[in-house]
């Protein structure tokens, strides 16, 4: 009995291992690789890089497109992230309540999440087109005379948002779950207390979903930081003028396209900082609310 | 107004789909009087107390509170307030902040609404637990704290869903006294829904008994016990159940009558007219509950004293106390005199 206990934690490590080494070899190992390469002059090219110091530190400091990339990427956050919340949180509580027909809403909004990210950018570049795009044929009916959408820096970044407000499906569903499993005699008491739809929004489902609305701003701040590259790479190779030159389309294109693998390496490092930075931003903020009590 | 806290439902019907859960309810509620409402699940006693709190709209029928009707009124401007069975408390909020909850969605000033809050939490004696959150609390204070929000609504009329089920014995028994006694200081018509014939003998002033969507019976309890209207309610009320025996059998009777019997009105008589086998025996300490067999297949059961001396297996004789035989129409179910 005692030699069964003992045995117990082993084989539970025994489960966790296929997925402890998958993390260590595919994810830890390159990261810290990653950091290594970073002081070094490694093209991707050569045999047997060198240790070259801070001398990738002191290029970044200096490189007025870094600034560019970092600045368009927390554009980016700031813009999409919201965006993303707001457009899964509504659907997803909209949609919740079983009404007829309701399951064909809640395809139609899942749907974008199964189109591939090069497709959907290729359906953008005809949404955007400023000639015969739909976008700018909508605009018209209001009297608006349209945007240059993808080459002009503002509208850019708006274009490349808008487009990834649509692949919202796995955050939409969290909140359908989510909305689904409270209590339906909580909105009943508050019904009779007087409360009414906007009130039980405010009252009862925003701070009972506080939790998983949390889960899903750290989720979409990290995916956000990291799958504009496709749209970037698609609608506008990071162009015009830097707007949409994402730190993930930089560090592609310092890495891969101008062979500088070691200095790719630090802007992935750094892009890693940016990442928990702000996550520990969000957190620090919403602390004071209690979500996690 | 003498009216006030009057409730009553005229003819009131309720379906959800092909199931029927109110047919045609006529029920008075009399201003002040704690009414409870008892029946089996399914009987429709939940979905009155949602149509009168205004949570769902009838089909046919009238609701009239203070002698107003009150179809067109929405629940929060109805003066009810609602006890759920699980009680509802908001998760997310302190037992102080779910007191004020009601207050301050009408816009009552924080310091007035904590003021009131605090009041009635000392009333139920909850008042050292407002800082709690509700799942720090065990089952019996978070049924005060839904009383004590009741309380703050100020109502005409209170409607309890099943308040005592989620408690334990004990505690179900002492908060069953603590809820007479509040319902006599506050003397606000209350209308308290339960399955328990236990509690719905207890509890309230009168009883109406549900079955399948009708009002069955409506009385002071005794006397819906010492005279159900049919077989339903004979069935239903008292534990254990009245023994029913078709006319001409063991309790004599008419063919066409159902002769009834409550266990505690038969005795043990060595003289007695009825032969019944014993099958079982529970002593329950006050009491022994006999289950016993007659030579004709019927079986009857006897409420008697402690310590009877009766085993399985043994011989008996049963005398009913023919003052307290109830006689039904078989073919309708209803008593009669």
């Amino acid at each position: 009995m005692s030699a069964d206990r003992s045995r117990r934690p082993l084989t539970a490590w025994a489960f966790l291992a296929p997925y402890a080494v998958a993390v260590g070899l595919l994810i830890a190992l390159p990261a810290l690789l990653n950091v290594g390469y970073a002081f070094t002059d490694h093209t991707g090219l050569t045999r047997d890089p060198q240790f070259v110091g801070f001398a990738n530190v002191r290029r970044m400091v200096a490189d007025g497109f870094l600034l560019d990339s970092v600045e368009a990427s927390a554009v980016h956050v700031a813009l999409a992230v919201p965006l993303r919340l707001l457009a899964a949180v509504g659907l997803g509580l909209l949609l919740a309540a079983p009404r007829p027909g309701g399951r064909w809403f809640r395809v139609a909004v899942y749907l974008p999440t199964v189109v591939p990210d090069v497709a959907l950018a290729v359906l953008f570049l005809w949404v955007l087109n400023p000639l015969y795009g739909p976008l700018n044929q909508v605009l018209g009916l209001v009297g608006h005379p349209g945007f240059t959408w993808l080459s002009d820096p503002g509208t850019a970044r708006v274009a490349v948002a808008l487009m990834l407000v649509f692949p919202i499906g796995e955050g939409f569903l969290v909140v359908l779950a989510a909305r689904r499993l409270l209590d339906g005699r909580l909105y009943e008491a508050a019904a009779l207390e007087g409360c009414g739809p906007f009130g039980q929004l405010r009252r009862l489902t925003l701070p009972l979903l506080a939790p998983v609305l949390l889960l899903l701003a750290v989720r979409d701040t990290i995916l956000t930081l990291q799958v504009n590259f496709v749209p970037a790479y698609v609608l506008t190779d990071g162009r015009p003028a830097n707007a949409t030159l994402y730190l993930p389309v930089y560090i592609f294109d310092q890495a891969f396209e101008f062979s500088g693998f070691a200095y790719g390496a630090l802007i992935t490092t750094v892009l890693m900082v940016v990442t928990a930075v702000v996550i520990a931003a969000l957190l620090l903020a919403v602390r004071r609310w209690r979500v996690l009590r | 107004m003498g009216e006030r806290g009057a409730v009553r439902l005229e003819s009131l019907t309720r379906s959800y789909g092909r199931v029927v859960a109110l047919n045609g309810v006529d029920l008075e509620v009399r201003a002040g009087e704690l009414l409870t409402l008892v029946g089996p699940s399914g009987s429709g006693k939940s979905t009155i107390l949602r149509l009168v709190a205004g949570l769902d709209r009838p089909d046919g029928g009238r609701i009239l509170v203070d002698g107003q009707d009150v179809a067109r009124i929405p629940p929060h401007r109805r003066a009810v307030a609602m006890v759920f069975q699980d009680y509802a408390l908001y998760p997310h909020l302190t037992v102080l902040a779910n007191l004020t909850f009601g207050l301050r969605v009408r816009r009552v000033r924080r310091q007035e609404a904590e003021r009131r809050a605090r009041a009635a939490a000392d009333r139920l004696g909850i008042g050292e637990l407002l800082d709690r959150y509700p799942d720090q609390t065990s089952g019996g204070q978070r049924q005060r704290v839904a009383l004590a929000r009741a309380l703050l609504r100020e109502p005409t009329v209170y409607l309890l869903d099943e308040p005592l089920a989620s408690l334990d014995a004990p505690l179900r028994f002492a908060t069953r006294a603590e809820l007479i006694t509040l319902h006599r200081e506050l003397g606000t018509t209350t209308v308290h829904v339960t399955h328990d014939q236990a509690e719905a003998m207890t509890l309230g002033d009168r009883v109406a008994v549900l079955d399948r969507g009708r009002v069955r019976q409506v009385g002071p309890p005794q006397q819906v016990y010492d005279e159900p209207a049919d077989v339903f309610v004979a069935g239903f009320l008292g534990s254990p159940p009245m023994n029913l025996v078709p006319g001409g059998g063991v309790l004599g009777g008419a063919d066409d009558v159902t002769v009834g019997v409550r266990p505690e009105d038969l005795a043990l008589d060595p003289d007695g007219p009825v032969g019944a086998a014993v099958e079982a025996v529970e002593a329950l300490g006050s009491e022994t509950i006999l289950l016993t067999r007659c030579p004709d297949g019927t079986r009857l059961t006897v409420r008697t004293g402690p310590r009877p001396g009766v085993r399985p297996g043994d011989e008996v004789r049963l005398r009913a106390d023919p003052g307290r035989l109830h006689r039904f129409d078989t073919a309708s179910g209803r008593r009669l005199r």
